[in-house]
């Protein structure tokens, strides 16, 4: 029973032998060449920049304890990414409730509220809200001219600004976690709940609440720590006059030349996050979250 | 999740308040962008697309968008190729160590990018990448591997392994396997990563901010100075087509889904 | 278990090269061992089925063989060649999977043409091989199909033809009629058994349906938590088991408990109760005074009429019955044997089953085979 020669596999094949599995580990070369030569290695120049640069030592990290100018800019930045975390917890809490108790039909409709704002350009966000917040913009001149106000309210390039733009940046974020642990929820369950005499409001705190607790601590963490290190809203909304973190990074390395104390602060917004995400990584699944959402 | 129970009215009000928030300040430029005034406003006595006609006769924003469109194609191959490739082999190999690099590849997605930005300058400085096509492609590239890693894993999860295993057991290399059983299987999910590696190259600002100056001025970065030097409906109008490019992208996503899971 | 003599000592001795060995192959998961020792080997041109319980390793030996499966010990030759190490892109064998595996966005002809492609023949010659293969699993009207819009059993048959197309030397088969209901698979064993025939590959087949490999096979081996239980021809296998775990997963059997009271060169006497059995012996001799146990076929059980003898007899009532068409299957009440399940033709049956009826059993010292209890009680 000889086997037709057109029918062998190519000779040149059966010849070399590596190990099992060798290709599937060459997949994974390019990326993980990019990765490391091109992202982890300028990120870890980085943190060896803060303990280098003026002198050897810790003193960058000491400023942190002294200066008066970086802790300002740590409290501002804590100040308003909670802020920004609450608010856009409790509207994308709502939001996320009110989706996973629609029908499909609506829910789509819902969705594509929520989706379509999360992938317009932030610098087209942030202009949007300049054009509607400034001092000669649609909403002052609107009340103007119902006669509300006298003088135009000062709603942009401040603290207010900047926190109404970073929630609006960040309402998907929080929606999508929550929105993912809530249609988990078996509505029969509610429904139950409901028809055993539970008030809306009894069935929400003992049901609801505590079965999308998880989605919602998922949903907190992320927008915290997307807010920490968030650059061109603030920039753009706080109009120079607030700073936060990343905006006061960027004016010590281009405009001050301080690369160490710049590298000092940036160190500290990435193990701040690294930290974040390790005290929750149980409840936080990044992956589950933008492979389900889109 | 779909039953008898309903939001109460409080919910359904604020829900409603913020979706409104959401979509609201999107939907304002474009009345404001078809303005009759030479500054930003509601359009007073008529319609006019002359800022319109103002943006496409500007060498200086045709030449930012045709740069930004290049760097995104390019960077979108790049990170296409490398997070495909990834993806599938952590999904074949699925070891520990396998979960240790599909975590590395998200990383560009949680550290800021003012941190990456920042080592980038230093970097770039080093390797004569600064203010050069080629930089910022790589670097949009790179942050742009973890879209289409998540999202052709998330394609490979719905693939029957099986079918690997019958084409090598039918005697096909690991190149074969790919282009005629792995690779069409799962290419809506390769589509959805690179409309999202794209977007993402397309709007990245904070990277060019640092790594690009004159050479290179790609749409976002003219978006950036129009907004800190001088506010004209013309901006307007950019943020028009940009909005209405972006959901053009999304609705051409939305589409391969719909063909992926009918 | 340990009395078994070692499988490889049943092959027939210094046979022809070109076929399929398994060395002391184990797979361990962690702690757990799918497969324990197994040596066994199939000669060129069997068909060979690996026949156990659900979990006992018979997935997890065909992908061993077919390089899916790194075994953690032993070795998988190939006429006298070791493979173990070979990737399965390079086996050169063809498979059909649990579950068929077709490639769901290729067409009939286009996952048949799929391992010619692979190397790389020329067009024309494809056409032709595809066009032959799928005539031989009688799917030509159908090449332009895509899986989905197939039957379960046409599925199986593209599959089928997709693991004959390129002619491998062997054929490996992972329940390829499990998902079928129970006409079709009886169809497609005819099939499968013609096909053997006619192209004269060796296959190797795995099942749970014992009667499926019994009707098709050329060699069994049975298999129970990771080990090869016992090797054979189906009929030696089911007339001869070795085990009590054999006996009763191959047919239906009634197990007898005895101790020995008598040997003589041929024949021993056992004493059962108030019962004594008379029963043939071959092969290695029990010393008087030990238990036994025997593995007695309900089908070889008479009902004796009036004072009719036999070399074993005993009396009994029917404790229950079914009718089956072709026969009845009647539970007989012992006093000393316990409950004997019976085999009775309906043609011309002797009585007229009824719950109660006393009736007297008997069958002859050849009827029935010693067989040994199973170590870990399977
Ligand atoms: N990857 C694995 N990891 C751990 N245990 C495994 C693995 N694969 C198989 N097993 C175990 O090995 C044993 C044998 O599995 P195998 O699939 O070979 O059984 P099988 O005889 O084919 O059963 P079935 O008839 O149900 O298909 C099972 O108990 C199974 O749980
Ligand atoms: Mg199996």
């Amino acid at each position: 029973m000889a086997r037709e020669a057109a029918l062998a596999l190519p000779a040149a094949r059966r010849a070399w032998a590596l190990p099992r599995d060798a290709g599937w580990y060459a997949l994974l070369l390019p990326a993980f060449l990019l990765m490391t030569l091109l992202y982890v290695a300028p990120i870890l120049q980085v943190l060896a920049i803060s303990v280098t640069e003026p002198a050897p030592g810790i003193g960058n990290y000491e400023r942190l304890f002294t200066n008066p100018g970086v802790q300002r800019v740590i409290g501002t930045t804590l100040r308003i990414c909670v802020t920004t975390t609450a608010v856009a917890l409790l509207l994308g809490y709502a939001l996320s409730y009110v989706i996973a108790l629609a029908s499909p039909r609506a829910q789509r409709w819902w969705l594509l509220g929520v989706l379509v704002p999360l992938w317009i350009s932030v610098l087209v966000r942030a202009f949007a809200w300049v054009t509607l917040l400034r001092r000669q913009g649609l909403v002052n001149q609107g009340l103007d001219a119902l006669g509300l106000i006298e003088e135009p309210l000062r709603l942009v390039w401040n603290e207010f600004g900047i926190v109404v733009g970073m929630v609006h940046y960040m309402v998907p974020y929080a929606v999508l976690p929550m929105l993912a642990a809530m249609k988990e929820i078996d509505p029969r369950l509610l429904a139950a709940a409901r028809g055993m005499g539970a008030s809306r409001l009894t069935v929400f705190r003992r049901v609801f609440l505590p079965l999308s607790l998880p989605g919602l601590i998922a949903a907190g963490v992320l927008v915290f720590i997307f807010s920490l290190g968030f650059y061109i809203t603030p920039a753009i909304l706080g109009g120079g006059k607030t700073l936060m973190a990343a905006e006061w990074i960027k004016l010590q390395i281009l405009d001050l030349v301080r690369w160490g104390l710049g590298a000092m602060l940036a160190t500290v917004l990435v193990v701040a996050i690294l930290v974040t995400l390790a005290v929750f990584s149980r409840v936080v699944d990044l992956r589950r979250l933008f492979g389900g959402g889109r | 999740m779909t039953g008898g129970y309903r939001a109460g009215p409080l919910a359904r009000g604020i829900a409603w308040a913020t979706v409104i928030y959401l979509v609201l300040p999107i939907t304002i430029v474009v009345p404001v962008s078809m303005t009759d005034r030479r500054y930003l406003s509601l359009p007073y006595e008529t319609l006019s697309l002359r800022h319109y006609a103002n943006l496409l006769g500007s060498e200086a924003w045709l030449g930012a968008i045709w740069q930004s469109l290049w760097i995104a194609i390019a960077s979108t191959a790049i990170a296409v190729v490398a997070g495909t490739l990834c993806a599938i082999g952590c999904w074949r190999l699925a070891r520990r160590s396998t979960e240790w690099v599909r975590a590395l590849m998200l990383l560009p997605l949680i550290i800021p990018s003012i941190v990456y930005a920042v080592g980038l300058y230093r970097w770039f400085g080093t390797l004569d990448l600064l203010d050069r096509f080629l930089g910022v492609t790589l670097a949009h590239g790179v942050t742009g591997i973890p879209y289409v890693v998540i999202t052709v894993s998330t394609a490979l999860a719905a693939f029957d392994p099986r079918l690997e295993q019958a084409a090598r057991g039918m005697g096909a290399s690991l190149g074969q396997t790919l282009r005629w059983v792995i690779l069409p299987r799962i290419a809506p999910g390769i589509a959805s990563g690179a409309i999202f590696a794209f977007i993402h190259s397309w709007d990245e600002l904070v990277l060019v901010l640092f790594i690009a100056s004159r050479n290179v001025f790609t749409l976002p970065r003219k978006i950036w100075d129009g907004i800190n030097e001088n506010l004209d409906p013309t901006m307007a109008a950019v943020a028009v087509l940009l909005i209405v490019f972006t959901v053009l992208l999304l609705l051409l996503d939305g589409a391969l889904r719909a063909r992926r899971d009918p | 278990m340990t009395a078994l003599p070692r499988p490889e000592a049943m092959a027939p001795a210094g046979s022809a090269a070109h076929a399929l060995e398994l060395r002391g192959l184990s797979k361990r998961y962690g702690s757990f061992t799918a497969v324990d020792a197994v040596s066994l080997r199939v000669e060129r041109g069997q068909f060979l089925t690996l026949l156990g319980p659900s979990g006992s390793g018979k997935t997890t030996i065909l992908m061993a063989i077919a390089g899916f499966v790194a075994p953690s010990a032993g070795a998988v030759l190939l006429d006298g060649a070791d493979i173990t190490a070979l990737p399965p892109e390079r086996r050169d064998f063809g498979m059909v999977f649990q579950g068929y595996a077709l490639f769901p966005h290729m067409t009939v002809a286009e996952n048949v043409a799929f391992p010619l492609r692979v190397r790389r023949l020329g067009q024309a010659a494809r056409e032709a091989k595809v066009r032959a293969a799928l005539d031989l699993v009688q799917l030509s009207a159908f090449a332009e199909r895509r899986p989905s819009q197939l039957s379960g059993g046409q599925q199986q048959r593209v599959a089928l033809a997709r693991a004959l197309v390129f002619e491998p030397d062997l054929l490996l088969l992972d329940e390829p009629l499990s998902a079928l209901d129970k006409k079709l698979r009886a169809e497609l064993q005819e099939e499968l058994k013609a096909l053997h025939r006619r192209i004269g590959r060796t296959f190797v087949n795995v099942t749970h349906d014992q009667e499926e490999a019994l009707s098709l096979s050329d060699q069994v081996a049975i298999l129970n938590h990771g080990k090869l239980v016992q090797m054979g021809a189906p009929e030696a296998l089911y007339e001869r088991p070795r085990t009590r775990f054999v006996a009763d997963f191959l047919g239906k059997s009634n197990f007898l408990r005895g101790t020995v009271r008598e040997v003589r060169p041929d024949m021993m006497a056992l004493q059962a109760g108030g019962t004594r059995l008379l029963q043939a012996v071959q092969g290695a001799h029990p010393a008087p005074g030990t238990p036994a146990l025997l593995s007695l076929r309900p089908e070889k059980i008479a009902l004796l009429a009036g004072e009719e003898a036999a070399d074993n007899a005993v009396a009994g009532r029917i404790e229950a019955w079914a009718y089956l068409g072709a026969g009845y299957a009647l539970t007989v009440a012992t006093d000393d044997l316990g409950p004997l399940r019976v085999a009775l033709p309906a043609w011309r049956a002797p009585i007229a089953p009824r719950e109660g009826l006393p009736v007297r059993l008997g069958w002859s010292a050849e009827a029935a085979v010693p067989v040994l209890e199973d170590a870990d009680g399977a």
